[in-house]
Formats: C-alpha cells, structure tokens, sequence
C-alpha cells in the first residue's frame, strides 16, 4: 500500500517544552486513519505541521510522497481540511461561504451542491452562518473539506457539537468517503468510541508522544489478557508469590497478573496448592480497548 | 485578481459601500457649507482652489478614520470566523491574502476620492466659478489623496491584521483623524514624520493667513515630489514589514 502521509521524528516546541516530539506518523491509501489522544496530547499541532499551518521545530513530512516544505502548494490542491472549530464568514450564507472556497479552488458549482447534500445543509444554505447552531457550522466546515472531494482529508475533531443523530451521520459518511471517493481520511479525536467505529488504522498520542501506531488488532494484541487468581487467603498468597519473584497486584477479592505465559500461570498455582493456599478461581479478563487507551494515556477514555 | 474578486465578494453584507456614502457625504456637506459661508463673506477668494483647499483639510479628519474603518471591516472578518488557517490550508499564500486585502481597501478609498472629485466639480460648475474646471489642480488633488490614503491604510491594515481587538485599529485611526486635522500647526520637520499630515500636504493648494484674511496658493508641482518620493518609500517599507510579520505568523 502506498503511503500517502508519512512524518519522520516530527518535533514541535514552544519555548522549553515539546507539544510534539518525535512522532512518526504512517497513513496508507485508502485508510480510515483515527489519530486520537486525550486534550492537549498534541494531535492538531501534529495535524498543522502535517498541512503546512505550524512550522516543525524539526522533522519531516511527507505527503502524496512528496516533501512538504518544497511541495506545499500540490500537496495542498489535493487536500481538504478542518481544524480545531470550523472557519467561516459569518455574515455570509452557507452557500456563500461555499462559493468562496468553490471560487478559491477553481470547482464546478455541482461540487458545492453535492457536499451541501452529503451533509445536509441544503435547506439551510441561504441562512447567514451566524444564524447556525454549532453542529450547523460543524457540518459547513466538512462541507468546504470535502468539495473539491480531495485525495485526501483531515478532519480535527469533526464531530465536536454534533448531536447524537450528528455523530453517527458523521461517522457513517467518514468511513463512506474511501470506497466511493477514493479518499484518504486522518480523523482526530479524543473519543474512542468515534475512532473504534470507523477507523481502519490508530495511532495513540500523549503528552506529544506517539505510544502506538497499527490497526484496533494489534493494538488489542498489544496488551496481554490479565489473570485474576482468586484465593484462600490473598494476604498470604501474595507475600508468597513477591518472594517468587511474581508481582500481582490486589483487585477486590483477586489478585492480578500482567503478561503471564501459561508456564507461569502453572508455576504460580503449584506455588499457592504446595503452601496449602486453597485456589478457588482462575480467570482471564481481556482488556477492551477504552482500558487499553486508559492505560497508554493514563486518563480516562474520554478527556 | 482571483483574491481581489474574493475578497470584494466576502464584503457582502458588510454595509461598507453604504457607509462610506454616508461619510462622504457628511464631510463634503460640511466642506461645502464652510466654503459657501467663506466666500460669501470675501468673494476674491472664491474659486477652485478654496474648495479643494477646504476638502483637503477636512480628508485630514475623515480619510483616516474612514481608512480604518475599511481596514478593519475587511481584516476582522478573518479574525472573527477564524478563517485564515482554512485559505491558508487551501493553499491561499498569507503575502497574497496581504496584497488582496491592501488592494481590496486601497480600492474602495480610490472610488472614495474620485467621488470627491466629482463632487467638487459639481459644487464648482453649480456655484459659477469663474474658470472652467481645472482639470490639473483636480488631478493633482486626487493624485496627493490616494497616495496619502494607500500609505494610511498600510499602516491601518497592518494593525487590524496583526491585532484580533479592531477597537485598537479604530483608536489609532481616530489618533491619526486628530493628527490629521492639527499637524499644519506642527514645525514642518515635525509634521513630515506624520503620514496623516500629507491630506494637506499632498494637497495642490495652500492656505495662509495675511491680514487676517485666508488666501490660497496653487503649490507647485515639483517641491511636492521629493516629499511623494520618501512617502512612497515609507510606504513600501511598512508594507512589506506588515506583510513579512504576518506571514511568518502561526495560526
């Protein structure tokens, strides 16, 4: 597969302190890329280097596999955006704020039709967009992304005050975009449960630091299932098992293993039964993938 | 072309075509009561030159004010719908977006000064001057105020780009309407540092006080030139300084 968006050690700093540092980021044709991180974890300063908006304080990106800083102009003719909340003139309609970008970038006036239609504005295309409701002008700001139906698309947080109905109409048109437009989508958001629905491939930022990059599979392999022993006596049974050189850790009436292979998992047990530490049950709790996040970033899963 | 069309295009609804009608008309009104009330009172001086004299020194009040005002409708608007990150991701270069901006205002106030001149020919023809129109002088007027409006609003632009708040941009063209109206008071070498002070100074016909009586005087053209020369180059140099710092500018 081709890689349409490929970041070498890509670093951004303001004054003493990294936002973002080191980040390789690899997006294939025809990926749904779901970048995702807890606020403030660096993923639209990332998003802006990426567009040519923030100059890296060092690293490379490459896009369409040509380097950004000598190709910005062609690079962006073939890409459509949104960053953090959306642009408009709020004076004009919608279909004057569409006909400004129509007109910036030379398009058929079918293509502002169209993506009024994709996201249902087109009733309220002659309304000023200072009348609209944020999840309006959410829609409007994927609308100007999408007109020109660019190779590629990267939304920042698309879905920030979409209702419900909103969100899944979002979603649905984002994992939509590769197959009927040959689209290349790198979707933001700080929402697991956004990314988990439609995106193909993840990458996990916090703290400006890219702690996983892969598909949901690998990242679910990531984390080994825990075990969760249940004793006679946990007390007992867990200064025992330190002196063994195992670890767990007390979780209510368990206690809980990290990365056990099954030849442990039997030495702990012959350990617990040759002390006389009665066994009473043995579990295997696998780890969803909002735990899974929590863990990498620390907080929970939606910050 | 294209940004300039744009940009003239996002103008709609702004009200700024209305607006400067209204300003005009306010200023040249005035002007044309006090000219009246003057000439009423000594008729050697009525002619030509005591009306552009007169508008000449009111631009000095109105121009900045009104240089502000278009320059602030035209820049807020990308400050207030945070717009500049999306043309700029579209591609849209922030020199390019600068210059169309510049051209886009330094439009406007260009038909501005030409209503003037249309109106002080209608005022001229209607009050019976004595001489038929005089082109030169009109030209030259014209001339002095376009230039002294494209210099204020370099300054005027940069300000309301670079500072989200345009209460600031509007403070400092109100400080320069002021400066504008009191700079003939100033020593020369003092007024020359003050772009406000070129509406009168630019201005085809002086005005002096002898006996207690004002008389005007048609400048010649080139003592004048030297002075445009250095405005000009002041001019170019604040620009490009705008333009550079905002486009080195994050957004």
């Amino acid at each position: 597969m081709n890689e349409v968006i490929t970041t070498y050690n890509l670093s951004k700093k303001y004054g003493d302190v990294y936002r973002v540092r080191d980040v390789n980021l690899s997006v294939g044709e025809g990926d749904i890329y779901g970048f995702l991180g807890p606020n403030g974890a660096g993923k639209t300063t990332t998003l802006k280097m990426i567009l040519g908006l923030t100059r890296p304080t060092d690293g490379k990106v490459m896009v369409f596999g040509k380097d950004l800083k000598e190709n910005r102009e062609f690079i962006l003719k073939k890409t459509g955006s949104l960053i953090e909340a959306p642009s408009y003139y709020g004076h004009l309609t919608g279909l004057e704020n569409m006909r400004v970008i129509q007109r910036l970038r030379d398009l058929p006036a079918r293509n502002v039709d169209e993506a009024l239609r994709i996201v249902r504005l087109e009733k309220h295309k002659d309304k000023k967009v200072n009348e609209y409701s944020l999840g309006m002008k959410q829609r409007l700001g994927i609308a100007m992304a999408i007109m020109s139906f660019p190779k590629l698309l990267i939304l920042d947080e698309p879905t920030n005050g979409l209702d419900p109905a909103g969100i899944g109409e979002i979603r649905e048109l984002i994992k939509s975009l590769p197959q009927r437009y040959e689209m290349t989508v790198l979707v933001s958001s700080h929402l697991l449960s956004e990314i988990e629905q439609t995106a193909t491939k993840v990458g996990i930022i916090n703290n400006g630091i890219m702690m996983f990059q892969g598909t949901l599979e690998d990242l679910k392999k990531e984390k080994h299932p825990a075990i969760m022993i249940r004793t006679g006596n946990n007390e007992l049974a867990l200064e025992l098992l330190l002196k063994r050189g195992y670890t767990p850790l007390p979780d209510r009436e368990f206690l809980l293993f990290e990365n056990l292979s099954d030849e442990q998992i039997s030495h702990v047990i012959k350990i617990l039964i040759s002390d006389n530490i009665d066994v009473f049950r043995i579990e295997e709790r696998k780890k969803n993938l909002e735990s899974i996040f929590l863990d990498m970033t620390g907080k929970g899963s939606s910050l | 072309m294209k940004l300039i069309g744009i940009e003239l295009y996002k103008l709609r609804r702004k009200h700024l075509f209305p607006m400067i009608a209204i300003f005009l008309a306010v200023e040249i009104a005035w002007a044309f009561i006090v000219t009246g009330r003057l000439t009423a009172r000594n008729s050697e001086i009525a002619g030509w030159e005591s009306i552009i004299a007169m508008i000449s020194s009111m631009n000095g009040l109105f121009f900045p004010v009104l240089s502000a005002v278009c320059a602030s409708r035209i820049c807020d608007m990308e400050h207030k719908g945070n717009t500049r990150k999306m043309l700029f991701a579209l591609s849209v270069k922030p020199i390019k977006l600068y210059a169309a901006k510049y051209a886009c205002t330094s439009l406007v106030l260009f038909i501005a000064a030409l209503l003037q001149v249309l109106a002080i020919t209608v005022f001229g023809i209607a009050c019976n001057f004595e001489r038929s129109v005089p082109l030169l002088l009109l030209f030259r007027f014209f001339t002095g105020t376009v230039i002294t409006n494209m210099i204020v609003t370099v300054f005027q632009q940069w300000i309301s780009m670079a500072v989200r708040n345009q209460a600031f941009a509007l403070t400092s063209g109100m400080v320069g309407g002021f400066i504008g109206v009191v700079a003939d008071l100033f020593p020369q070498h003092i007024r020359r540092v003050f772009i406000w002070s070129y509406y009168t100074g630019l201005s085809p016909v002086s005005q002096l006080y002898m006996d207690e009586n004002v008389r005007f005087f048609v400048r010649d053209t080139g003592s004048l030139m030297p002075v445009i020369m250095v405005l000009i180059a002041a001019g170019i140099g604040i620009y490009l300084a705008g333009s550079i710092h905002l486009s080195k500018q994050e957004v």
